[in-house]
């Protein structure tokens, strides 16, 4: 009896719990998550600046447009080359230090400290910081030219340097986090499996090449995916340095979006790179989690 | 939670003093003016207004140029957008309009309107009513350093067609000198030598062909010639070092610290150099020089048509009558005096040019007098999303990925999608 | 010299030396541009030109304390403030509540409305600004602190919730059991003894929350029209639009604004790292 009671009252609690508990998650999310995206999609088959509501439907022409703009190639082949560096240098860069700096000597801590900082400043302070660094009159960079009694290249205000400029200010903000994320894998390694290869006689590098990189590969496959992710959505850093410019050589697919779609307010071709870009985020991430992340 | 519960409660305290406002009608005005010289006497004319006023006050809001035409679009749709904007008329005002975010301000403006310029006024009306008062004009043109021209063993006055320009390039680059400083970060600075080309080679007639689709429109033989001809002018790379990536006001400062001999300059660009200029002076007014846009053997524009911008103050939709009174008040003949007696612009006010005091802005004056046919500047006259698309294309070619053939067919592009 | 290097004495070992010169290399990699940042805005912009690295020669303090007398930069810092303040308070309730129903409490459709809630991983706000800024614009919070607000905290939802959820769930749950049959509620239990076990995940995903919406520009730019209203990423871009090639102030305004991340930074770092990277992780 008083068990009944007891479990009906609580069967009561449990849906106060949830009447109270949930709906504002729910309802935030759904407004500002999900019909924004559904809209998109809607929109993308406008042409509509905004006002009143879309009335001029125009089908997959938005599509069409957004693949034939110049700009929007180039921002799919930085975002490829974001990728790839991140890939080619700033991975094993990140690796390496983390092996270096795991271990414990004076000054470990403090150097994993400072490469971390810049992760955690904004983008956009970063951005305006190498703004100065590649400024041809005044930077650092001008100032080491002239050093030498050459003159400065102006990194930022040519088509073929703009995006290498980009990538280098990428590495620089990005590669701390990395190597943060392997410092902890490392930290929490089993050491025993590395003193038993110690004693059985591998070298050093040995060691790292065939016990702790192998151990890695769950971490190193985060790594990545973070990498791929934070290229997709690079925009904050792209303003300052360049705008995506010059001639769009630094565009980005957000920093696309932003300048040809927010800025002349065409919602319809702006939605449909937005959906484009969702449709690239939601693919790379079922797929990767499909092949690569299949035992996590 | 209790520090997280204080904070959030400080945080919505502050959020509502924030948004209180003076119980007072406050007319919030936009301006895009660097020229803290120019600013100053904007603000006296604002106090001066409320104190012919009692109950309005004037709150003048900044944003640079470039932040401006970005963040228009989205400010447009606030509700609680300013209630004067900055306007170059054209395909802009016209989208704006078309829009609903302006108030007609032609009953406001019935018994003044006749002292401004016609041209002016023509420009900020659409479909018959006027929707902006139009307060300056100015012409573009190539501004030059004297001094450097000289060293260059170039006369200015002797530059009178494109050919001659391009050859005082390469006498200026073999003396050592930056032929020209331009701000090709911000774009539109580029666009100037596309569309003044065309301007010289077609004519109103071309542009107007154009704009109708006729002729191959913007892709048609007019506006082909006149990136083949740019591109002439680029090949010879006449620009200072890392010219894409200095925004306008740095290049205009560049060009006041006499880094090069020449800039295509708007004409109250006088002005700025001296304000962006290192040391605040800039060129001396002996040293300056103007030349008009060098003419093009065979082009069927007239040598006195000129391009340059209209600029004037638009009142959006909602705002208190007060508005459209400061405005009335801005472009008064005193105001209008003043600013000309201070050459920050050549004044709409029809008489107050006769306040101009340097020789340099009457001669400006005297150009837009003479000329029969004034170019809006491309980038607003076409409208938001084309005029964007020149600016894009233009700045393309002056960085070398970009042909006339490709420039042209892309700005036609944009003409086909439309807005 | 004999005691401070435990290398001393032992061979030469060329792999230290090497391993000494890379993390060298990295240090002035990293450090240059923001010693340099914080030197430059002690120098005329003269000095600047001719000795961007170095000590001023004239420390000029009238940079720094011209800024700090302008009320722009407090201005900033407050909207800053109040913003990230109202996201992470947010964040944390609303998540919280929800993470706390998915953790112990039983219903049909709660794996569906959970799966539902993770697609919000998937993709950033950038995707869907326009119609996201359309919607800001229709329900009236354009250029208001909410309209940058409530964006930032769905889009925080998503990890919140599952970072939560996971805590929650390794918390006892015999606590729970007990706690019901004694007759307490789901919503005291939740009020009295899961929000108080779970301060160190909270603290982490007010931490993620916070330096989120600090360091945030595009959803802020879109939605805010005034300056009254910028925080200071979108102030120090119209800064350094204002001063184009003033670079001494440039500089002095951009260490003045990343100055509080950094103090939060040093006092607080393991927490950031941790909360920064162990987010990363399970998310």
């Amino acid at each position: 009896m008083l068990a009944t009671v007891a479990r009906r009252s609580m069967q009561s609690g449990k849906l106060t719990a949830i009447a109270l508990f949930l709906p504002p998650a729910l309802l935030l999310f759904t407004i500002f998550v999900v019909l924004p995206i559904a809209e998109a999609a809607w929109y993308s088959g406008y042409n509509w600046n905004g006002f009143g509501s879309p009335k001029n439907w125009v089908g997959w022409d938005n599509y069409r447009f957004v693949f034939e703009t110049r700009a929007f190639g180039l921002a799919l082949r930085n975002n490829l080359l974001i990728i790839a560096v991140s890939l080619i240098i700033q991975l094993p860069l990140a690796l390496t230090l983390a092996l270096l700096l795991a271990e414990k000597f004076r000054g470990a801590v403090a150097l994993r400290m400072l490469f971390f900082m810049p992760y955690i400043l904004a983008e956009i302070a970063t951005g305006l910081i190498f703004s100065f660094v590649y400024d041809g009159d005044y930077g650092l960079l001008a100032a080491i030219y002239r050093q030498f009694g050459a003159e400065a290249p102006h990194l930022l205000a040519s088509t073929q340097t703009s995006m290498l400029a980009v990538l280098i200010v990428v590495v620089w903000k990005y590669f701390g986090f990395h190597m943060m994320l392997f410092i902890a894998a490392l930290q929490g390694m089993d050491r025993n499996l590395i003193e038993a290869a110690r004693i059985d006689g591998a070298t050093r590098w040995q060691t790292v090449r065939l016990i702790i990189i192998p151990l890695l590969y769950p971490t190193i496959r985060l790594s990545v995916f973070f990498a791929v992710v934070g290229s997709l959505q690079l925009f904050d850093l792209v303003m300052p340095l360049t705008r995506g410019g010059p001639a769009d050589s630094s565009q980005t697919l957000v920093s696309f979006l932003y300048s040809f779609g927010v800025m002349r307010m065409r919602v319809g071709f702006g939605s449909a790179v937005g959906v484009i870009l969702f449709v690239i985020c939601v693919t790379f991430a079922f797929t990767y989690k499909r092949w690569f992340m299949r035992d996590e | 939670m209790s520090i997280l519960k204080r904070a959030a409660l400080a945080a919505a305290a502050l959020a509502m003093t924030a948004g209180l406002a003076a119980a007072q009608t406050t007319v919030k005005w936009l301006h895009i003016e660097v020229n803290p010289n120019q600013v100053k006497i904007w603000e006296e004319v604002a106090r001066d207004f409320e104190a012919k006023n009692p109950g309005v006050k004037v709150e003048m809001q900044f944003l640079e140029n470039e932040a401006y035409k970005a963040k228009l679009p989205t400010i447009l749709q606030s509700k609680d957008r300013p209630h004067i904007i900055y306007s170059w008329a054209g395909g802009v005002l016209k989208s704006q309009v078309e829009a609903g975010v302006l108030e007609d301000l032609t009953p406001a403006m019935q018994g003044y309107k006749d002292n401004l310029a016609p041209a002016a006024v023509a420009a900020f009306t659409v479909d018959g009513k006027i929707y902006g008062v139009p307060h300056a004009q100015s012409q573009v043109g190539f501004m030059v350093n004297k001094e450097l021209m000289a060293k260059g063993g170039v006369d200015p006055a002797s530059i009178k067609t494109w050919d001659d320009l391009l050859g005082a390039v390469k006498k200026l680059k073999a003396a050592g000198v930056t032929p020209i400083v331009a701000g090709g970060a911000d774009k539109w600075p580029l666009h100037f030598y596309w569309t003044n080309l065309a301007v010289r080679l077609g004519g109103k007639p071309a542009f107007q062909a154009a704009l109708k689709g006729e002729n191959g429109g913007f892709a048609g033989p007019v506006f082909l010639k006149s990136g083949e001809l740019f591109k002439q002018l680029v090949d010879l790379q006449p620009f200072q070092n890392g010219f894409l990536g200095f925004k306008n006001p740095q290049a205009v400062g560049a060009f006041g610290d006499g880094k090069a001999a020449m800039i295509l300059a708007i004409s109250s660009f006088y002005h700025t150099q001296k304000a962006l200029a290192a040391d605040k002076k800039g060129i001396a007014d002996d040293n300056i020089g103007w030349f008009d846009f060098p003419t093009v053997p065979g082009g069927q524009g007239d040598p006195t048509d000129t391009l340059g911008g209209i600029n004037g103050w638009l009142v959006t939709k909602g705002a208190p009558k007060e508005a459209a009174a400061f405005l009335k008040h801005f472009v008064s003949l005193d105001v209008q005096k003043r600013l000309a007696a201070g050459n920050f612009l050549i004044p709409t006010f029809k008489g107050a040019e006769e306040g101009l005091a340097s020789p340099f802005m009457r001669q400006i004056a005297a150009n837009l007098a003479k000329s029969k046919y004034h170019q809006n500047f491309y980038d607003q006259d076409l409208g938001p999303n084309v005029g964007r698309v020149v600016n894009d294309a233009t700045t393309e070619m002056a960085g070398g990925s970009m042909d006339a053939k490709q420039v042209a067919q892309a700005i036609q592009d944009a003409v086909r999608q439309g807005n | 010299m004999n005691s401070s290097s435990p290398a001393v004495g032992k061979p030469f070992d060329p792999a230290a030396l090497y391993k000494g010169l890379f993390l060298a290399i990295v240090v002035v990699f990293v450090a240059t541009p923001l010693v340099a940042t914080l030197l430059g805005g002690f120098k005329s912009l003269g000095e600047l030109r001719t000795n961007p690295f170095g000590l001023p020669q004239v420390w000029e303090w009238e940079n720094y304390a011209g800024i700090l007398r302008s009320p722009r930069y407090w201005i900033l810092l407050r909207n800053s403030l109040v913003i990230s303040s109202l996201t992470v308070a947010l964040t944390l309730i609303v998540a919280s509540m929800a993470a706390f129903v998915f953790a112990h409490i039983r219903f049909f459709g709660s794996a569906m409305l959970l799966n539902y809630i993770t697609l919000g991983l998937l993709f950033p706000a950038a995707t869907a600004i326009l119609p996201l800024f359309i919607k800001v614009r229709d329900l009236g919070l354009l250029d208001s602190y909410f309209g940058v607000v409530l964006p930032q905290v769905a889009f925080a939802l998503a990890m919140s919730i599952l970072l939560l959820r996971r805590f929650f769930r390794d918390l006892p749950v015999e606590l729970l059991e007990a706690a019901l049959v004694d007759g307490c509620s789901y919503i005291n239990y939740f009020r009295y003894v899961t929000l108080p076990l779970s301060r160190p995940i909270l603290a982490t995903v007010g931490t993620i929350a916070f330096v989120n919406s600090w360091n945030a520009y595009l959803v802020p730019l879109v939605m805010l029209n005034s300056d009254e209203r910028y925080p200071w990423p979108l102030g120090i871009m119209i800064y350094q639009g204002e001063y184009s090639s003033e670079w001494h102030l440039i500089l002095a305004f951009i260490t003045l604004t990343i100055l509080p991340t950094i103090l939060l930074f040093l006092l607080a770092q393991k927490h950031i790292v941790a909360g920064l990277t162990a987010g990363a992780v399970k998310g």
